[in-house]
């Protein structure tokens, strides 16, 4: 009896390795394309679940699955395990990956202007200049982008570390609330709003230090590939591109606006739609803050200034030349 | 027993670099994957001091929330051995804290008591403490009828007695539980500086994360591995050594 429990919880186990391998097989890549997105559902990817739930994708003749990205999730490892043929990944993701040999390359950069920015109260004294951060208690998210991005601003000011005090920031924003922390780096068209929204009940008005004003240009979310899709199916990837730039266009046309957030109620239900709509149109003047120029377009020289920057901090050793991997038509 | 436990390590730690290598080989993936074995070598000699620090900051707190839970669920655990209201009502609620995903309850302690040393033993301690609790209650509240019956019968039998009885007769079954306890305090605190600390080994895991950089997580891994790997070996050797000592002494006092 014992022996034949031993051999069900045996058979129990080894089937269920046999399905969880299945199900994470990079074949079914093959069979279906995945897009492994950064963030979780919200207003940042409005564009692509549009095109997801509008058929753009069919329309292309393409079955694609849209997936929500995480902290832990990393499309560009995804792309390479063949998980996702196509992904979304910050700019430095992008350079980091390629300084480390991976075959990835970008088809279109969605955010023209980078959403991590840093949030302050309007009751504080403002910070017109890079200066004035002296003194200041400004937070940062060790290993994350904000920090190459804030060290990088401090550096060229002429601000040393210890003119001001850096402090370690996560999830939780009460410190800022507390007013212990003064400037406190958000994504402005996602917690950016909802801090915003919470202040502004309590009769506070808030500003935002974006480091492009001050020099610093740094690229936010690109869609990524990998080199063999692009060498082996490039006609895959321009259909896909197509469709997904035609998603982004119709989810940033101000006259659809009501069909987008509808959509992003959907993938999106715990957030609420006025604060989605407020949302949305931050989204879009990231986007396309310039209606002549086209959704996705790749701003070579900001990718160059990324990796230069990246290079100051010593976050890569060598130049990655990222021009080359900039699948620009 | 310390080197059997070092040398355990080794093979386990190069199993699992090995397998990471021939994955890598095999499906022929970058180093922004799985890092080569250079890089591996490069990064932990380069970060080795640094994260050195970290673990040994790590495992400091992990040895207060130990200690911390040890006497906490002694102390609580040898009250509810009877099967009164009270034991039952420990219980249950050990059960049920227990089953709190600790990520959900950590933000709650960092928002209340920062992120600095206080919020990490708390969380040490509580992944420690529930599962140490449980053990402790359920070691001790199972009578030693052979030789309780006797104290009961000639009506000698006082609580500290059958706290006395119970932990000698179980104290190889103790020993174990505590050094195995050393497992969950290294782990909670590591969780906990995961989430929200601003210092130890689990917010460099975080960085690296960040990075992207598997290679500098691969070096402490093996740091705590080997920290933890010293700290366990140690406590089972003072557990060998207490059984040691209560034996002799116990075989001393028979007439």
């Amino acid at each position: 009896m014992k022996k034949n429990i031993m051999y069900l919880f045996f058979i129990l186990f080894v089937s269920c390795t046999i399905f969880a391998v299945a199900m994470a097989s990079p074949i079914r890549a093959e069979e279906s394309l995945n897009y492994r997105l950064k963030w979780l559902f919200n207003a940042s990817v409005t564009g692509d679940i549009l095109a997801e739930d509008q058929n753009l994708f069919t329309d292309e003749g393409l079955d694609v699955t849209v997936k929500a990205g995480g902290p832990e999730r990393d499309a560009i490892r995804e792309l390479e395990m063949g998980y996702a043929a196509f992904g979304v990944a910050s700019a430095d993701q992008v350079i980091r990956a390629r300084a480390k040999g991976a075959p990835v390359v970008v088809i279109a950069q969605l955010f023209q202007i980078n959403p991590l920015q840093w949030i302050c109260k309007s009751s504080k004294p403002a910070i017109d200049t890079v200066k004035d951060l002296r003194g200041r208690t400004v937070g940062i998210t060790y290993g994350g982008n904000d920090e190459t991005i804030m060290k990088t601003l401090l550096a060229r000011a002429g601000i040393k570390e210890n003119e001001l005090t850096l402090s370690s920031v996560r999830y939780d924003y009460t410190p800022f609330y507390m007013d212990k922390i003064e400037v406190w780096p958000v994504y402005k068209n996602a917690q950016g709003i909802i801090i915003g929204e919470k202040l502004r009940k309590e009769g506070e008005d808030i500003r935002f230090l974006n480091p492009a004003d001050h020099g610093v240009q740094f690229v936010a979310n690109s869609v990524v590939t990998s080199e063999k899709m692009m060498k082996e199916r490039p006609d895959t990837v321009a259909r896909f591109k197509k469709a997904l730039l035609k998603g982004w266009h119709m989810a940033m046309e101000p006259a659809n606006q009501d069909l987008a957030l509808s959509i992003l109620q959907k993938y999106d239900k715990n957030t609420p739609g006025d604060l989605q709509e407020k949302q949305l149109i931050s989204t879009r003047e990231l986007v396309w803050p310039d209606r002549s120029v086209e959704i996705g377009r790749m701003d070579v020289k900001a990718w160059q200034q990324t990796e230069q920057i990246m290079l100051e901090q010593g976050v890569i050793k060598s130049e990655v030349k990222i021009e080359a991997a900039l699948m620009i038509p | 027993m310390l080197v059997r436990r070092i040398s355990q390590f080794f093979i386990v730690y190069g199993a699992g670099i090995a397998f990471l290598l021939a994955l890598k080989s095999i499906l022929g993936l970058s180093d922004y994957v799985i890092p080569g074995p250079l890089e591996i070598w490069s990064t932990g000699l380069a970060v080795v001091n640094g994260y050195l620090y970290d673990v040994l900051n790590t495992l400091g707190v992990a040895m207060i929330g130990q200690i911390l839970s040890i006497i906490m669920a002694f102390s609580i655990g040898t009250a509810a051995r009877k099967s009164s209201w009270l034991g039952s009502f420990i219980k249950a609620a050990a059960y049920n804290i227990q089953a709190y995903p600790i990520v959900a309850v950590a933000p709650i302690i960092f928002i209340l008591l920062g992120d600095g040393f206080t919020s990490r033993l708390i969380i040490a301690a509580m992944i420690c403490y529930f599962p140490l609790l449980l053990s402790v209650v359920s070691i001790m509240s199972e009578p030693i009828t052979s030789i309780e019956h006797f104290y009961l019968a000639t009506g000698r039998m006082r609580w500290q007695l059958e706290i006395k009885i119970r932990a000698f007769e179980n104290i190889r079954k103790l020993t174990t539980v505590i050094s195995g306890s050393a497992t969950l305090a290294m782990a909670g605190t590591i969780v906990a500086e995961f989430i929200a600390a601003n210092a130890g080994i689990g917010h460099a895991i975080r960085i690296a994360l960040y990075q992207s950089d598997l290679s500098r997580i691969l070096a402490a891994l093996f740091l705590i591995g080997i920290f933890l790997s010293l700290y366990q070996g140690t406590l089972e050797w003072m557990g060998e050594k207490i059984i040691k000592k209560w034996v002799i002494v116990d075989q001393e006092e028979l007439p």
